[in-house]
């Protein structure tokens, strides 16, 4: 590039950025940006990184991103980006992109021990269904996977579900979104009956506190950080807290921070609700008009399974936990027993953990009575080298923020709560909190849990692509949910599987024990993400099963694969996300995929070819089965009554479930694309609109019901940044359960109008004391749930805590953020943040080589004391980014027995010298 | 050769200051700037993502600089390196 015209570019390249922002500018100058970009073609788009939603704009020219900026027009980021947001084009470039079919072979056959050898389509879909029908003739639905994405985009991970539990009638399929917010879907539906925040990030311009727990929003959530620090700027008033277990980024910004032992935020939450009555602070109005009181069992174990047989020698300890626990002395105080007894426990309801029932405002006070300031400073305390009393006084001026009725609060939250043992508990207590005050689904007050994926919210929980979930919040087990959905997907009656399938973990597990033998996973990389990873990647490698990955970039988990799918990404196809606010926003397709590489679609689409009705909608055995109306371990043949719907034996599920009359209705080409190509739909050789079909389809099940979703061209006209569901009568809806933002709202102010599990038996903190079910329609629950201890502690030889996350730089497994060099070289391997004085005590120094050692396995990597995590003594760090130094391989499988999300926080390590 | 846009916001009394200290910074150029607001833009010019994240590191690192983020980008024009298989590939 010559000077004058690279001087040119950075003139306009100024302007532009000045007028994204808002800032005036000169005639020339804006006359400069716009030449600049005279020859390019923009279009909006969101960013892929993360749960935050940003808009970006995109500029293409020749089939190729020559620009993106923030989209000054986006409510969310206002023409802001982090740093990650410029990865959304380079990703598209990574030198070892996926651009051919890729099967194990040998001499031209399928071969397990084989190398990876290039194939056409046609042969990777047909080894794909010979082996698909192998399992599935063999094992039946239950011997089947699916391990999806909380990136899926809103069509793909429909497609999927629909082919899974209307198809396959398997409904072994769950994203990775289990292992980042599965336990705040599962407190949602507990506390309100319906999925997803009553409030929104505009919260935080209206607020006068925010709280961070356990979210490193400076590092996970940049540009919603960047809102906050703003609104500190312009708000005198305003007040930060940072409540986590190591000093880090999000602490530079705060006015208080406190460091906390791991699971202690349990008896935190209990100390805030104790403090609450006892200040006279409760919001009594509120709670008697829309609250009710709750309480659950408390010996559920912590998601593991209950055998040992498959656990390696040193993991058996922990193991037996599963069965019988015996209380921590702290354990017993919070739970009101005494403490100088030992407390053996068996735990009677791992399999019945969400069970729970009415009790009265005074057992909740009885409850939360022995969170006393003492009690819980001296458990709670994280930092050894901060004095009890320093500790205290930050509890007391915590407690002084949430008491404060004149002063609004917002609650952030992710990972720190979600993943946890007892994730969907705290999710809840924090819930509880904002109760008691009546500080929620109003601007300013907002206890919101963020997520980490792009569309965690808007495919994994919406669209419902985990094992027990169908669309608009509806589930497997339901019966009535059941028959809407069959009704809508038109479907013989009982065709869908009752029996909850499968979550990632058990998926993994049953590779293991052999009763899942083929597995297909999207967007995804689970062999590197799921904790405990020695086990899956020997059972994926050793046993006689079929592991298919469709991915952009040889991961670890293509690495494991029989056979590799390449797929086209983000601004290679069209689709549409949800964000953490219920922002749906959809893109066109901007660039055509590279090479082979075609989308998930397409893939789900061309592979439903293969499989005939007569395969499927016959009977099928379910081991376990259970349920009204089906015969005891099995589903019934419905394909008679299929036929009598004009379906035949011979037609494909392609025919069957997407290729239908209605779909075929929305014609490709189409206006709204302005001229954007569609490969799916090139390559299907169809003359359909095959992702507006499906979310129009899709947007069936949620509108009028609570879950509105515009007609899809409405997100993509020009002067729309997506819109927040439910959207009714073309209004979105900023805060839900307020009369005056929500059009739900039928009965008063204030409804929590979400309906599951609105009518329960009441009893006390000990268990049912009636059999007779009260009705609660439209309030919200507050539960009592006690302090418990992590599954596993650091003791006398594992003894460290290690906490993993993610850092600014990467994203997730890194898969995609690795690929570009450079930023990779930027964070070269992961590396083990520890306190000083810890690693002097173990002869250590800053950037020794050191092995790192769990019951589960070993890693390398190395020590660093300096870096922006600063863990207190005791406690150690490190991201997960890194297919080198594979952190998984040492973390713990144990779970939150209700939501099955993975705890990755708290793992006990040793280390030493290489 | 990559070009970012860069919104950096200061104190609007550290505006010269820091106007002064974006423009010393390798590659960094101060195109605008709005006192009452404290808001500067910035353009600035790396052969590599890596000098480019590194330079936003030392921008956010400049005293009174409260907020630095890229709002803009332009791409080399690095043509697309896709059609080998990766050796990794081909070797496992
Ligand atoms: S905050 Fe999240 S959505 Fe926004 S640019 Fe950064 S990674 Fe993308």
């Amino acid at each position: 590039m010559e000077l004058s015209r690279r001087n040119f570019l950075k003139s306009g390249v100024a302007a532009a950025t000045a007028m994204a922002v808002g800032i005036p500018v000169s005639r020339i100058a804006s006359a400069a940006a716009a030449e600049t970009e005279q020859d390019w073609r923009w279009d909006k788009g969101v960013c892929r990184f993360c749960g935050v939603g940003c808009g970006i704009m995109i500029a293409t020219q020749d089939g190729k991103i020559v620009a993106t900026k923030g989209d000054p027009d986006a409510p969310v980021n206002r023409g802001l980006n982090c740093v990650k947001g410029y990865f959304n084009s380079k990703i598209l470039y990574g030198k070892d992109r996926l651009t051919q079919p890729l099967m194990r072979m040998t001499d031209g056959r399928f071969d397990k021990q084989g190398k990876f050898t290039p194939v056409t389509w046609d042969q990777a879909f047909d080894e794909m269904a010979i082996q698909f029908k192998k399992a599935y003739e063999e094992k039946g639905p239950t011997g089947i996977g699916v391990i999806g994405s909380g990136q899926w985009l809103i069509q793909e991970g429909y497609a999927m579900t629909k082919l899974m539990k209307a198809g396959f009638r398997s409904n072994n399929i769950d994203p990775n979104a289990r292992n980042c917010m599965a336990s705040a879907v599962a407190a949602f539906m507990q506390v309100f009956g319906i999925d997803e925040p009553p409030g929104n990030y505009d919260d935080i311009e209206y607020t006068d506190t925010v709280v961070a727990w356990g979210a490193n929003m400076a590092e996970a959530h940049p540009v919603l950080w960047q809102r906050v620090i703003d609104r500190r700027l312009g708000h005198s008033d305003m007040k930060i807290v940072n409540i986590t277990t190591l000093r880090n980024m999000t602490s530079e910004g705060s006015d208080l921070e406190i460091i906390i032992k791991p699971n202690t935020d349990m008896a935190l939450l209990n100390y805030l609700a104790r403090e609450i009555i006892q200040r006279d602070a409760v919001n009594q109005a509120f709670v008697d008009a829309h609250c009710v009181f709750c309480a659950g069992p408390t010996d559920i174990g912590y998601g593991m399974r209950a055998t040992d047989k498959f656990a390696f020698a040193a993991e058996k300890d922990i193991q037996a936990r599963e069965v019988e626990v015996t209380l921590t002395r702290d354990e017993a105080i919070g739970l009101g027993l005494d403490p100088e007894q030992v407390h053996t426990i068996k735990q009677a309801n791992a399999a019945t953990a969400d069970r729970h029932w009415l009790v009265g405002f005074e057992d909740f006070k009885a409850g939360v009575a022995p969170y006393t300031l003492d009690f819980v400073a001296e458990l709670a305390k994280g930092d050894a080298e901060e004095s009890l009393d320093a500790f205290k006084a930050k509890l007391v001026r915590l407690a002084d923020l949430y008491a404060d009725p004149k002063r609004k609060l917002v609650s952030f939250w992710t990972m720190g709560f979600n993943q946890h043992v007892r994730g969907t508990w705290v999710n809840e207590q924090i819930y509880s909190v904002h109760l008691l005050l009546g500080k929620i689904a109003e601007p300013g007050n907002s206890p919101f849990s963020l997520t980490g994926q792009p569309s965690a919210c808007g495919t994994a929980r919406e669209v419902g692509t985990f094992s027990h979930r169908l669309p608009a919040d509806m589930v497997v087990n339901i019966a009535k949910h059941r028959d809407i959905t069959e009704q809508t997907w038109k479907l013989p009656p009982k065709t869908l599987n009752p029996k909850v399938g499968s979550h990632i973990t058990k998926i993994m597990r049953d590779l293991e024990d052999g009763s899942i033998s083929w597995v297909w996973v999207q967007v995804n990389n689970p062999f590197q993400h799921v904790a405990n990873a020695n086990h899956w990647l020997k059972a994926a490698r050793e046993n006689d099963n079929f592991i298919v990955v469709s991915d952009a970039y040889p991961s670890i988990s293509a690495k494991v694969a029989d056979l590799i799918l390449p797929v086209a990404m983000i601004f290679e196809k069209w689709g549409g996300y949800g964000n953490a606010e219920r922002r749906t926003q959809l893109w066109r397709e901007q660039v055509p995929p590279p090479g082979e590489a075609r989308s998930d679609l397409w893939q789900i689409l061309e592979f439903s070819k293969r499989i005939t009705l007569a395969e499927v909608w016959k009977e099928q055995a379910i081991p376990g089965l259970k349920d009204e109306g089906f015969e005891e371990g099995k589903l019934p043949d419905v394909m008679a009554a299929a036929q009598e719907m004009g379906y035949t034996p011979q037609m494909t599920l392609y025919e069957a479930l997407f290729e239908t009359p209605q779909n075929k209705a929305f014609a490709w080409p189409d206006p709204v694309a302005k001229g954007h190509d569609n490969h799916t739909v090139k390559q299907l050789g169809v003359d359909w609109f095959v992702e507006k079909a499906l979310f129009e389809e899709y947007a069936g099940f949620g509108r009028g019901h609570h879950h509105d979703l515009a007609p899809f061209d409405v997100y993509y006209q020009d002067d729309v940044r997506g819109l927040r569901w439910p959207v009714v009568d073309g209004k979105e809806t900023p805060w839900r359960f307020n009369a005056k933002y929500d059009p739900y709202v039928k009965n008063g102010e204030i409804e929590f109008y979400g309906g599951a599990m609105k009518e329960l038996v009441t009893g006390n903190l000990n268990g049912p004391t009636t059999e007779e079910k009260t009705k609660f329609p439209g309030k919200a629950k507050i539960f009592f749930r006690p302090y418990a201890a992590p599954v596993e502690s650091p003791d006398g030889n594992y003894d460290l805590w290690l906490c993993t996350g993610r850092l600014l730089e990467h994203w997730h497994t890194g898969t995609m953020t690795r690929r570009v060099p450079e930023l990779h070289r930027a964070m070269p391997s992961a590396v083990l943040d520890m306190n000083e004085k810890d690693a002097e005590e173990r002869g250590l120094k800053r950037q020794d080589a050191v092995w790192i050692e769990s019951r589960r396995g070993k890693i390398k990597a190395v020590i660093e004391t300096t870096g922006r995590n600063r863990p207190p003594r005791g406690y150690s760090f490190m991201a997960f980014f890194d297919e080198s130094v594979f952190v998984n391989k040492l973390c713990i499988d144990a779970t939150c027995p209700i939501s099955k999300e993975e705890d990755f926080k708290k793992t006990a390590i040793k280390i030493y010298k290489v | 050769m990559n070009i970012s846009g860069i919104l950096v916001v200061v104190p609007p009394a550290r505006i010269e200051d820091a106007t002064r200290e974006l423009n010393a910074l390798p590659g960094v150029e101060v195109h605008h700037t709005e006192p009452s607001t404290g808001r500067i833009v910035v353009v600035q010019e790396a052969e590599t993502v890596e000098q480019e994240i590194a330079a936003l590191s030392r921008i956010k690192a400049l005293s009174g600089v409260m907020l630095a983020e890229m709002v803009y980008h332009v791409f080399d024009e690095t043509p697309p390196e896709w059609d080998a298989i990766p050796a990794e590939m081909a070797a496992s």
